[in-house]
């Protein structure tokens, strides 16, 4: 509905702002790579690179591969790294809670 | 304001997640496309593999478990069994001490270039030398005058320290060197001893207008040290020149300066006797007058610092007077414990003392005696 993508808009555009976004990003990959997404995923990409071959690889197709799998396996490390009451690993929710408000 | 505070109504609530869900799902795959960039640009740079290696290069530094041998699979001590010809003397030596012969083999390092000047010094000194010396690597320290043996055995040590090899000790052999002075005078061995006896006149008198010259009791040698050695005194060093130059022997350039043995230690108690003896006799004939009216210039200050052996002193050089015998029975039961008038630095003053012994100074403790018996 635009009423939620106007809403979607408008909360990043302030996140933006606020320049909370940025600091969300960083956030998130420090406890990626504390977690050991970053690693598994580099992995991941070897294999891919090893399968097409590594003259041939491009940036394509190692996302197409790649992004799937992060993302999966990104929930799945969300799941299991919190013990708060929200879903996401972060304290996101009460910034965007602060957004809203 | 924190989420678990404000509570959210349910349809919100559900779209307010979905909300934060698509927010985050942005985020990450934002992280997955840098990692992917990363991956990529290292792929294309080729360092992407270089982190690993492969199997066959794993196999061959794998770390080597057994004994006798290092993890990296050398031998520890292989090269110690093993010996090298020297370039210079064609020797086979052993690898471990072929390092230190070559420093001295080819004459280069700091310690060749000792040992080679130690041993030029010796060399010069025994082909003068009636005893049969071996080497001493003394010249490590500056000491020239003779010594005591303490000061002998710590040059035993400090060599000990220098060269590891060193077994042979040093002998100081007391009296036993009779070396007269080496050619060039001013090369510094400890073991040239200097003995004014086998100096010719023209020699001593050379030697003692640069040198010290104080004849040692232990060794009737002559200190080697300069003039302005601490450890004998100007007092001394001009007994010495009468005592081998004769009367008219000169005056020595310090002694006009009161004030320099002032600030000398004196170790030796003797050193104080001797200037005592000088400063009881006033009766000293005018041709020494040069050098005991000096002496007792200066020792006339030291005077009140030691009264004690002064009385006995006094009586000692009135032996001639029987009264004392007699009277003053503590004193001379003091003579009698001191059969020697103290003895080594008299005897450099061998002509002078012998005027003492017959002048007679008659001290408080003389005259009541001589009261005494009297009475």
């Amino acid at each position: 509905m635009s009423k939620d993508y106007q809403m979607k808009a408008a909360i990043n555009q302030k996140l933006i702002e606020m320049g909370e976004r940025e600091r969300l990003k960083e956030l998130l990959r420090a406890k990626l790579v504390e977690s050991g997404w970053k690693d598994q995923l580099k992995a991941h990409c070897k294999d891919v690179i090893r399968e097409k071959g590594l003259e041939h690889v491009t940036v394509e197709d190692l996302v197409t591969e790649v992004t799937p799998k992060g993302r999966g396996t990104a929930r799945r490390q969300q799941v299991v790294g919190t013990g708060q009451k929200s879903s996401c690993p972060c304290s996101k929710t009460e910034k965007i809670n602060l957004v809203v408000q | 304001m924190k989420m678990e505070d404000m509570p959210l109504s349910g349809p919100d609530n559900t779209k307010l997640e979905a909300l934060v869900n698509d927010i985050y799902s942005e985020l990450v795959e934002d992280a997955c496309l840098g990692l992917c960039f990363e991956v990529h640009r290292a792929v294309k740079q080729g360092y992407f593999f270089l982190d690993e290696t492969d199997q066959e290069s794993m196999k061959e530094f794998e770390i080597v478990d057994q004994p006798g041998v290092d993890i990296f699979g050398q031998v520890y001590n292989q090269w110690k069994n093993k010996e090298c010809e020297c370039p210079n003397c064609k020797r086979l030596i052993a690898a471990s001490r072929f390092a230190p012969h070559l420093e001295k083999c080819l004459g280069m390092g700091r310690n060749s270039s000792r040992i080679a000047n130690r041993r030029l010094a010796s060399n010069n000194n025994m082909s003068k030398s009636e005893s049969d010396q071996e080497d001493n690597d003394d010249l490590n320290d500056n000491d020239w005058s003779y010594g005591a043996e303490k000061r002998a055995k710590k040059r035993k040590s400090d060599k000990s320290q220098t060269s590891p090899r060193r077994s042979k000790t040093l002998k100081h052999k007391n009296g036993e060197l009779g070396s007269g002075i080496s050619a060039d005078p001013y090369k510094y061995n400890y073991n040239a001893g200097i003995n004014y006896e086998m100096l010719g006149p023209d020699e001593v008198q050379s030697f003692l207008t640069t040198q010290c010259g104080v004849i040692s009791e232990h060794t009737k040698k002559m200190c080697t040290r300069s003039q302005r050695c601490p450890q004998h005194t100007d007092e001394q060093r001009m007994a010495v020149r009468v005592f081998l130059l004769g009367p008219s022997a000169p005056v020595l350039p310090e002694a006009d300066s009161v004030a320099v043995p002032e600030s000398f230690d004196i170790p030796d108690g003797q050193a104080l006797m001797s200037r005592l003896q000088w400063e009881d006799s006033p009766e000293i004939s005018p041709s020494d007058s040069a050098s005991s009216k000096a002496s007792t210039n200066h020792s006339d200050s030291r005077r009140p610092k030691k009264k004690k052996p002064r009385p006995s002193l006094g009586l000692n050089s009135g032996g001639g007077i029987g009264s004392l015998s007699g009277g003053g029975g503590g004193g001379s039961s003091q003579i009698s414990e001191r059969p020697l008038p103290p003895p080594p630095p008299q005897r450099l003053c061998i002509p002078n003392i012998r005027k003492l012994k017959n002048t007679v100074t008659p001290t408080r403790e003389m005259v009541a005696g001589a009261v005494k018996n009297c009475l």
